[in-house]
C-alpha cells in the first residue's frame, strides 16, 4: 500500500492521541447529527403543512374577478376629441362565470407543467334543517378528478363520495355541519342559493378535514346539481383548478395562466402566504441553531490542533529541517483537521438518522397528526457531511498555518 | 584538487534584538568532500549561527553559500526545503527523533518524503542502517522508549538515509556520557573514512574536535584559524 509520507504522520499523530481525537470528531458529530435531526423536522413538518393545505387548496385556481371600471370603451368612440374623465370607479360586478371553460381547459391541458384540471361551480348557500339555518357554500365538482387533487376518499367518515354522482340531489357534507345540524347519512337537507329556489338534498356522505372552517360551510355536489342550484346553463363554471407537476412553479405558471385566459389566476404561494412567512422563519431558526453548533464545533477542532501545534512545535522544527516544506506541514495538520472531520461526519450521519427514526415514532396524535413529522432526505445528510467537512478545514486552516510558519532555527536553538 | 562541497563567501550576519550587533563578520570558508571538519570556539562566538546559515536553515544572512556546486543563496524557503531533504542530514545535541513514532519511522520519513525509493526499498535502507550502527533491535520500539546514546545513532541514522553531501551536527555528543561520545564518534570517524561522508560539526568537546580531519575556530564572530 502506498500512502503519502504527510498522511502517514497526520495519521499517527491522530491515532498517539485517541482520546483527543476521539473528543474533537464527537463536537463534530453532534453537530452533524444535529444537523441532519433538526432538517429532517423542519422538512417533515414543512411537508406536512404544504400537504395539508393543498388537502383544500389547489396549486393554481383560475377565476373571473371583478375589475374596477375603466376608461376603455369611452376611448374607443370614433371622430371624438374631448378628454374623458372617470371619478370615483367602482368594481364592475363580471358574469360570475368563466366564458367557454371547457375550451380553456383543452387549450390548458397543453402546458406540460400541469397534471390535473377540473372544473368548479361554486355557490354560496344557506343550509337549512328543521328551524336551524347556517350559511356555507356548495362547491359543484367532478368528484373523480376532485378525488385525485385533494384526497376527498382519504377524508370520508361515512358513506361513499361517489354517490353523489349517483344519487339524484346528492350532498357531501363537511363533519362540521352534519354536527350543527345533526345530519346522518341518508338525511334530508334543504339547500338555497342565494338567488335560486330551495333545493331538497339527500346527504350521502360526511368527510372531515383538518381544517375546521371547512367542515362546517364547505359541501361537495356533482357539477350539475350545483348549475341547478344556481339556476345556471350547463357551462357555467366559476372556478378552474389546476394542479401542478410541481408545485414550486406555481407562481410563473400562474403567471402565464393569467396572461393566456385573461382570467385572474391565483397561486397557492399567494392564497398561503402565512405558510411561506411560517416556512422562513423556521429555516431562519433551523440555520442559526445549526450555525452556532457548527461553530462551537469548529472552535473544538481548532483548540485541539492549536494545543497539538504547541505540544509538537519541536517536531514540527525537526521535519521542517529534514526537509519538510511548509505546504507539507500544511498538509500534515490540516489532514488531521479532516481526518477528524470525516469520522465525526460519517458517525453524525448515522447518528443523525438512528435520532431522526426514533423521533418520528414519536406518538403526538393532533387532529390528523399522529406521528411527528419527520422527512427522510438524502440530499440532508450530503449537505450535513459536507458542511462538517467545510467547518472542520476552516477550523483546521489557522492552527495548520500556523504549524507551517513554524521557524526551525528559533525552536531547534531554543 | 579535491572536491568542494560547501563553499561559503563573506557570510555575514546581524541581530537586531535589542540593538544591531554583528554576530557573523565576513566569513569565507570551503569544505571538500569526504572532509570531518569541526567548528570550535567559545560560547556565544557564533559558531552554531553559522552552522545553521550553513544548513539552509536561516536564510537572514548577506554573503552567498554553495553546496555541491549550486547556489543555494536566494532560493524559495520550498526550494531550500527540498535541498536540505535530499542533500543534508542533521544530527542535534538532543537527538529530536519524533516520539510518536518508531525508530524505523523515525529513520524512514525524509526518505519517504524524497519520495525517489518505494516504501518497502526505504524500509530495507533504513533497516540497513540501524544495522550499521547496532541499534537493529530497537527497530521498532517508539523512539521515546530508548536510551539517550540509542536515540543519537537512531538520529544519524535518521540523517544519513537520503545519502546527503553533508552531514551537520549541532553538539552532536553535548548531551551523552563519554561511552556513548567515544561511540558516536567512531561513527562519525567511519563515515568520513569509510564512506567518503562529509560531516560539519560545532562542538564544545575539544577530544572530539581533536580528532576530527580540521578544526575551524571562531572567535566573535570571525573565523580565527582554518586549520589547515
Amino acid at each position: 500500500m502506498k500512502i503519502n509520507v504527510n498522511t502517514e504522520i497526520a495519521l499517527t499523530y491522530l491515532l498517539s492521541r485517541p482520546k483527543q481525537t476521539i473528543v474533537a470528531s464527537l463536537g463534530v458529530m453532534f453537530g452533524i447529527s444535529m444537523f441532519i435531526f433538526m432538517q429532517s423536522l423542519m422538512k417533515g413538518t414543512n411537508d406536512y403543512f404544504e400537504k395539508s393545505s393543498f388537502s383544500s387548496t389547489p396549486h393554481i385556481k383560475l377565476y373571473n374577478e371583478n375589475i374596477v371600471a375603466n376608461l376603455h370603451l369611452l376611448n374607443s368612440l370614433p371622430n371624438d376629441n374631448s378628454v374623458k374623465i372617470l371619478t370615483n370607479p367602482k368594481q364592475v360586478q363580471q358574469n360570475q362565470g368563466l366564458t367557454n371553460p371547457y375550451g380553456i381547459i383543452n387549450s390548458l391541458y397543453k402546458n406540460p407543467e400541469i397534471a390535473n384540471i377540473t372544473p368548479q361551480v361554486t355557490a354560496q348557500v344557506l343550509y337549512t334543517s328543521g328551524s336551524v339555518q347556517i350559511t356555507g357554500t356548495v362547491a359543484g365538482v367532478n368528484i373523480v378528478e376532485e378525488d385525485k387533487m385533494f384526497d376527498v376518499k382519504g377524508n370520508m367518515q361515512q358513506g361513499n363520495f361517489l354517490d353523489i354522482n349517483r344519487v339524484n340531489n346528492g350532498l357531501l357534507i363537511g363533519k362540521g355541519i352534519a354536527d350543527k345540524l345533526s345530519l346522518h347519512v341518508g338525511d334530508n337537507i334543504t339547500v338555497r342559493a342565494g338567488t335560486g329556489s330551495a333545493v331538497i338534498m339527500r346527504v350521502v356522505g360526511i368527510y372531515a378535514t383538518t381544517i375546521k372552517q371547512i367542515d362546517e360551510t364547505k359541501s361537495y355536489a356533482s357539477l350539475i346539481q350545483a348549475q341547478n342550484l344556481l339556476g345556471k346553463d350547463r357551462s357555467y363554471v366559476t372556478d378552474i383548478k389546476i394542479n401542478l407537476k410541481d408545485y414550486n412553479n406555481a407562481p410563473k405558471v400562474a403567471r402565464d395562466i393569467e396572461t393566456i385566459t385573461g382570467y385572474k389566476a391565483e397561486d397557492w404561494v399567494h392564497a398561503n402566504e402565512q405558510l411561506k412567512a411560517a416556512f422562513k422563519i423556521r429555516a431562519i431558526i433551523l440555520n442559526s441553531v445549526i450555525g452556532v453548533i457548527l461553530l462551537v464545533a469548529g472552535f473544538g477542532i481548532y483548540n485541539i490542533l492549536n494545543m497539538t501545534i504547541y505540544e509538537k512545535i519541536k517536531e514540527i522544527a525537526i521535519l521542517k529541517a529534514e526537509g519538510f516544506s511548509g505546504q507539507a506541514v500544511t498538509s500534515i495538520f490540516l489532514q488531521q483537521a479532516i481526518y477528524i472531520g470525516l469520522m465525526g461526519g460519517i458517525i453524525g450521519i448515522i447518528v443523525g438518522y438512528l435520532v431522526t427514526l426514533m423521533v418520528s415514532r414519536i406518538y403526538i396524535g393532533a387532529g390528523t397528526l399522529k406521528y411527528l413529522p419527520m422527512s427522510f432526505y438524502i440530499p440532508h445528510y450530503i449537505q450535513a457531511i459536507s458542511f462538517g467537512i467545510l467547518t472542520t478545514i476552516a477550523a483546521g486552516f489557522f492552527p495548520a498555518r500556523k504549524a507551517s510558519k513554524v521557524d526551525p532555527v528559533t525552536i531547534i536553538r531554543g | 584538487m579535491a572536491e568542494i562541497a560547501l563553499h561559503a563567501s563573506n557570510i555575514s550576519k546581524f541581530f537586531y534584538d535589542p540593538v544591531k550587533i554583528p554576530v557573523l563578520k565576513d566569513i569565507s570558508i570551503d569544505v571538500n568532500k569526504g572532509e570531518f571538519v569541526s567548528i570550535v570556539g567559545k560560547s556565544g562566538c557564533g559558531k552554531s549561527t553559522l552552522l545553521y546559515v550553513l544548513s539552509t536553515m536561516d536564510t537572514d544572512y548577506t554573503g552567498e553559500l554553495n553546496i555541491n556546486g549550486t547556489k543555494v543563496t536566494g532560493k524559495s524557503l520550498n526550494d531550500l526545503a527540498r535541498i536540505r531533504n535530499s542533500s543534508i542530514g542533521f544530527v542535534f545535541q538532543f537527538h529530536y527523533l519524533l516520539p510518536d513514532f518508531t525508530c524505523l519511522k523515525n529513520v524512514m520519513i525524509p526518505a519517504l518524503r524524497l519520495g525517489k525509493l518505494s516504501y518497502k526499498e526505504v524500509e530495507e535502507k533504513a533497516y540497513e542502517k540501524l544495522k550499521m550502527f547496532g541499534v537493529e533491535e530497537q527497530a521498532l520500539k517508539k523512539a521515546n522508549k530508548l536510551s539517550g546514546g540509542q536515540q543519537q545513532r537512531v538520529a544519524i541514522a535518521r540523517a544519513l538515509i537520503n545519502d546527503p553531501a553533508i552531514i551537520m551536527g549541532d553538539e552532536p555528543t553535548g548531551n551523552l556520557d563519554s561511552k556513548n561520545t567515544g561511540i558516536v564518534f567512531d561513527l562519525f570517524q567511519k563515515l568520513s573514512k569509510e564512506y567518503g561522508q562529509t560531516i560539519i560539526t560545532v562542538t564544545h568537546d575539544e577530544d572530539f574536535a581533536n580528532k576530527s580531519d580540521r578544526i575551524i575556530e571562531m572567535t566573535d564572530g570571525e573565523v580565527s584559524s582554518h586549520g589547515k
